[in-house]
């Protein structure tokens, strides 16, 4: 089996410089995409870039055999442009196509299908896949694989019942391979979360049902690769509280409720950087 | 009428269930909370390891069981048919849509659960999976095609939707010839007058009324359509072409159900006149389940109407 590379190894600088390499590539390729198509979920994207990063990079462990395979579901799948853009310096998805996301004749759909190579669940619908990855990581072990399963949520994404429903699930199945992160960029699509439905109390309420809760800076490699670690010790569920900047590293948007920019503002962004 | 648990959908269902078991070593068997009331228990007693109650949480169970559908688990939802469609958005998008092979047996449709009233009398739920791409609808008449069909089922790759009653199952295909096949619909009684269709428990009313309806000279086939989607085109349209008349009856609104889908086939293939009998509104309670088709008009008194008016 492909090693994810980690597993408690110390991240060396010369890992460490790849993995900003990916993700400022990944970024620039997210923002370059409003050229293409100006509806796509930047902001959101922009805040999921170095968790995706991390992730696809350091610990997914591609196996043929469906149970000893790792699976990334992006439940925030309205991030789908950020998933794509790490894919692409995968090596999964051909770096033309991102230029035709969204375009009736692409590949790359607005939220993310898995017929396209990489995505492990379709989604698009809030709160659904954390459900889907109990299912997941309950029929690896059922098989006895060695497959792991990491959900990415966002915060506004919290307000759905399913969560709640799922949340109160994993414990009770003792799912030791099962990951959530929930990022905590501060919006929702219509507004700051403190002003819509306030999600400070929610470690709280994680730990209690009886995950290991976790946190980190989900713009910093180490600090994620941390809350990673630490997670597959846990010997139960662990859910990673990750503060992030909604459309971080774009101006324009950054730290807004906007999802959106123009291909002027995409355009100044890239060449100031 | 023959009922208790002799005579039940679900016991029959429940039972079965747990016998197939044995064979299907991959079957999961997942419900909401509600595995006595379905009789999904008799697969618990003897399946521990591969039965879950995710509690009263039934979006969470649906994309539970696409999750283990994806690693190639054999999952079977057992619900009520009502809060299944609480789910309804979770199975459009997760199960539906990646076309998982995900089973969904529920009980207690219809008017079946007689006393606890509207809420729990899903009426619409056939018209809700129907129009989901990817999605099989099967509507079993009477204990005998759970057993027909059962094991077919189980076997069959891909999204299914199987709808039952609760006990009340008075014997309509007992004694029939047929094997179970998926899009096939099955004739339960020759006629050439008029063609009754439909789907169910309320086939009762369609052989009642049929046999009525011979006695004033009426000759009527009754057509079991129990592939509703994919539905059998072909029957459909050769029994409009023979009767010329067609009334359909369902325990289900009438709009989007039973009825549209025959109307569908013969619009475009052979329309003829139609008369459409099922709900056309919210059920209530009451303390038998023939009480409520009784007092819907659901039953083998409302064919006969509509069938003199057919033929005169």
């Amino acid at each position: 089996m492909e090693k994810g590379g980690s597993d408690g190894a110390p991240i060396s600088i010369e890992e460490l410089n790849k993995l900003r390499r990916v993700a400022e590539r990944a970024r620039k390729n997210v923002i370059k995409m409003l050229f293409y198509d100006q509806s796509i979920h930047v902001g959101s994207s922009l805040s999921s870039i170095e968790i995706l990063t991390t992730l696809i990079f350091r610990y997914i462990r591609n196996h043929s055999n469906l149970v000893d395979k790792d699976w990334l579901i992006l439940s925030k799948g309205h991030a789908a442009p950020a998933l794509y853009a790490v894919l692409a310096e995968k090596g999964y998805i051909n770096e033309d196509e991102l230029w035709r996301i969204q375009d009736i004749s692409g590949l790359l759909q607005g939220h993310p299908e898995i017929f396209i190579p990489g995505v492990d669940m379709s989604t698009g619908s809030l709160g659904q896949g954390l459900s889907f990855g109990i299912g997941v990581a309950t029929g690896i072990k059922m098989s006895g694989g060695s497959g792991r399963v990491y959900v990415i949520m966002g915060d506004g994404e919290q307000d759905e019942g399913e969560v709640w429903e799922a949340m109160t699930h994993a414990v009770v199945r003792n799912l030791d391979n099962l990951i959530a992160f929930i990022e905590m960029n501060n919006f929702q699509l219509d507004g700051p979360t403190d002003e819509i439905k306030p999600k400070n109390f929610l470690p709280k309420v994680w730990e209690a049902v009886g995950w290991k809760v976790l946190n980190c800076d989900g713009h910093d490699f180490i600090s994620i690769s941390n809350a990673i670690d630490e997670a597959l010790k846990a010997g139960k569920p662990a859910v990673i509280f990750a503060n992030t900047i909604r459309g971080k590293g774009f101006p324009a948007i950054e730290n807004t409720k906007k999802q959106r920019s123009s291909p002027d503002d995409a355009r100044k962004s890239l060449l100031d950087a | 009428m023959m009922q208790g648990n002799l005579y039940s959908m679900r016991e029959t269902f429940g039972k079965l269930l747990a016998e197939l078991g044995e064979t299907e070593k991959d079957l999961i068997v997942i419900t909401a909370d509600v595995g006595d009331s379905t009789r999904a228990m008799y697969f618990r007693e003897k399946f521990k390891d591969r039965y879950f109650n995710v509690g009263i949480s039934e979006q969470d169970m649906v994309n539970f069981a696409a999750g283990l559908a994806a690693v190639g688990k054999k999952p079977a939802i057992v619900n009520f048919a009502m809060f299944l469609m609480r789910a309804w958005e979770q199975i459009r998008n997760s199960v539906a849509r990646m076309n998982l092979d995900v089973k969904m047996f529920v009980t207690h449709a219809g008017y079946s659960d007689h006393g606890d009233g509207s809420s729990h009398q899903a009426l619409e739920d056939i018209a809700l999976m129907r129009v989901l791409p990817n999605m099989k609808v099967i509507v079993p008449a009477d204990p005998k095609d759970i057993e027909r069909s059962l094991p077919v089922i189980i076997k069959e790759r891909g999204p299914i939707y199987y709808r039952m009653g609760r006990d009340y199952s008075p014997p309509i295909t007992v004694g029939q010839e047929y094997d179970f096949k998926i899009g096939k619909a099955y004739v339960i009684k020759e006629g050439s007058d008029l063609v009754i269709m439909g789907a169910g428990v309320v086939l009762w009313d369609a052989l009642k009324a049929a046999e009525e309806l011979e006695k004033m000279g009426i000759s009527t086939a009754v057509i079991n359509l129990f592939s509703i989607k994919p539905i059998d085109e072909d029957t459909i349209e050769y029994y409009a072409r023979k009767t010329g008349r067609v009334i359909t009856i369902e325990e289900h609104s009438i709009y989007g159900g039973i009825g549209s889908a025959v109307a569908e086939v013969l619009v475009k293939r052979y329309p003829v006149p139609m008369r459409f009998i099922g709900a056309t509104t919210f059920g209530r309670s009451a303390r038998s389940q023939r009480d409520l088709l009784d007092y819907y008009n659901i039953n083998y008194k409302s064919i006969i109407r509509e069938a003199i008016d057919l033929v005169k």
